[in-house]
């Protein structure tokens, strides 16, 4: 059958709860960051009964704080933008995790090929799939483990 | 708008096309795709409505944040797919239709957006809606040189440019902090608006309660009887009404603020509110030397 997600999920991560508020998805982050020694972008959702309900990354919370009217800020040399990125972040605070989370999540099963999880990365510009097994989430695979695994291969090493 | 205003003055968008003020980025969802996915996507996209497309990615109709309070009041539940409530078919009009003729269909139809059709196949290749035509007239009264929104006016400057007064819907719609969602959504629905001011029991202004906060009371269950102060936001975004209507659209434009009460004498005193679809609907930047040039044309 060849290497699977198996062989590069990992099996131990943190997850999010619907109703924790944006503020305490992010110190989640934080924590889940200092404990795998990694940057974590993005984490799980599950439901209150351990199923996947969807994903919540730092793309989402930029999409909440981006200002929508940027398309004109362009030739505005001027602009005085104090406080705004502050003001941004405090009403973004107070969200819960499940309004803006994103609920078309793509998933692998533990068996599925490396192959294929790494033609999913590419096709649907994903960092990190979750690995479901009978409607539970056993791990969750990053692009970086994936790489980790084949760059011996690659370097023939 | 004053009706005689509308047809003396030619007023700053004219000879503009739709094309400089629409937006490309569309959100969409499927009309299948429940209630629930589409609060999401308006909360996360900053929108007050998005398009419902058909397998061919075709534009069936739109749905609201009034649409989805609508549901909310009526009890249907968050996994209704929404062609059971969208509006279609959408309007729409071209890009290189004139900004003035966009607007008068938007003001006709009284809706808040139009998409904008692409030469064929039912498709939308962008979006014309309110906050975006305020951004145009902005840039444009920015790169003036009588602005008020850089450095070195004087008092006399000031004196030609417009108020918050002149521009605002007078009159404000009120509940009490107390009052239950389904009377917040009765008062918003009979007025057509888009947010309440919430009231405490001595009549201080403490909140306000928006179509926003109700469809995201609606994704998280809440009953409708529940009080206003649970989900009101405050303090309230509020400013004089002689306040600089340049100044005023410059701090919700860059906030993202939809909309700023006005008050008259002190912040007890609220007399009326401006959005940012008042500021587009008067159609002629933030000072009057605008108006003065284009009687003469």
């Amino acid at each position: 059958m060849g290497e699977t997600a198996r062989e590069v999920m990992d099996t131990e991560f943190f997850t999010l709860r619907p109703d924790l508020t944006i503020a305490e998805a992010v110190r989640l982050f934080k924590m889940a960051s200092e404990a795998s020694g990694r940057r974590v972008f993005g984490m799980m959702v599950l439901d209150e009964r351990g199923r996947l309900a969807g994903m919540l990354s730092i793309y989402d919370i930029f999409l909440l704080i981006r200002p929508k009217h940027t398309h004109i800020w362009g030739e505005m040399g001027d602009l005085d933008l104090t406080g705004l990125l502050d003001a941004a972040c405090r009403r973004a605070r107070n969200l819960q995790v499940g309004d803006i989370m994103t609920t078309e999540v793509l998933t692998v099963a533990p068996d599925t090929p490396l192959l294929l999880v790494i033609d999913i990365m590419i096709k649907k510009h994903v960092r990190r799939l979750p690995v479901v097994e009978e409607s539970r989430v056993v791990g969750i695979v990053y692009l970086s483990q994936v790489f980790g695994h084949i760059q011996d291969k690659l370097t023939g090493g | 708008m004053d009706k005689s205003r509308g047809t003396l003055q030619k007023n700053v968008l004219q000879g503009l096309t739709v094309r400089e003020a629409m937006r490309r980025q569309i959100i969409s969802l499927p009309a299948g795709a429940g209630f629930d996915r589409c609060i999401r996507a308006l909360i996360k996209y900053k929108v007050n409505a998005l398009l419902v497309t058909g397998h061919r990615q075709e534009a069936l109709g739109v749905v609201s944040k009034t649409d989805l309070m609508g549901a909310y009041y009526a009890g249907l539940p968050l996994t209704t797919p929404l062609q059971d409530i969208m509006v279609g078919p959408p309007r729409f009009c071209r890009a290189d239709d004139s900004l003035d003729a966009a607007l008068d269909v938007m003001r006709a139809h009284r809706i808040h957006r139009l998409y904008v059709e692409e030469e064929q196949g039912g498709q939308a290749a962008g979006v014309l809606a309110y906050p975006d035509i305020v951004g145009l007239l902005y840039r444009y009264c920015h790169r003036c040189d009588r602005s008020i929104l850089r450095s070195g006016k004087t008092g006399a400057d000031l004196a030609e440019h417009l108020t918050v007064r002149e521009v605002m819907t007078p009159g404000v719609e009120a509940v009490a902090e107390s009052a239950g969602l389904a009377q917040v959504m009765e008062a918003l629905a009979a007025a057509r608006l888009a947010a309440v001011l919430v009231r405490d029991e001595t009549g201080l202004p403490v909140g306000v309660v928006s179509k926003t906060d109700l469809i995201l009371a609606y994704l998280h269950g809440l009953p409708h009887a529940t009080p206003a102060r649970t989900i009101m936001n405050f303090p309230v975004q509020d400013l004089p009404q002689d306040e600089m209507l340049a100044l005023a659209v410059q701090q919700m434009i860059f906030s993202d603020i939809h909309r700023l009460f006005v008050y008259k004498e002190d912040h007890r005193d609220i007399v009326g509110v401006l959005s940012l679809s008042d500021a587009a609907r008067f159609r002629s930047g933030a000072c009057r030397a605008c108006l003065t040039s284009r009687i003469k044309i």
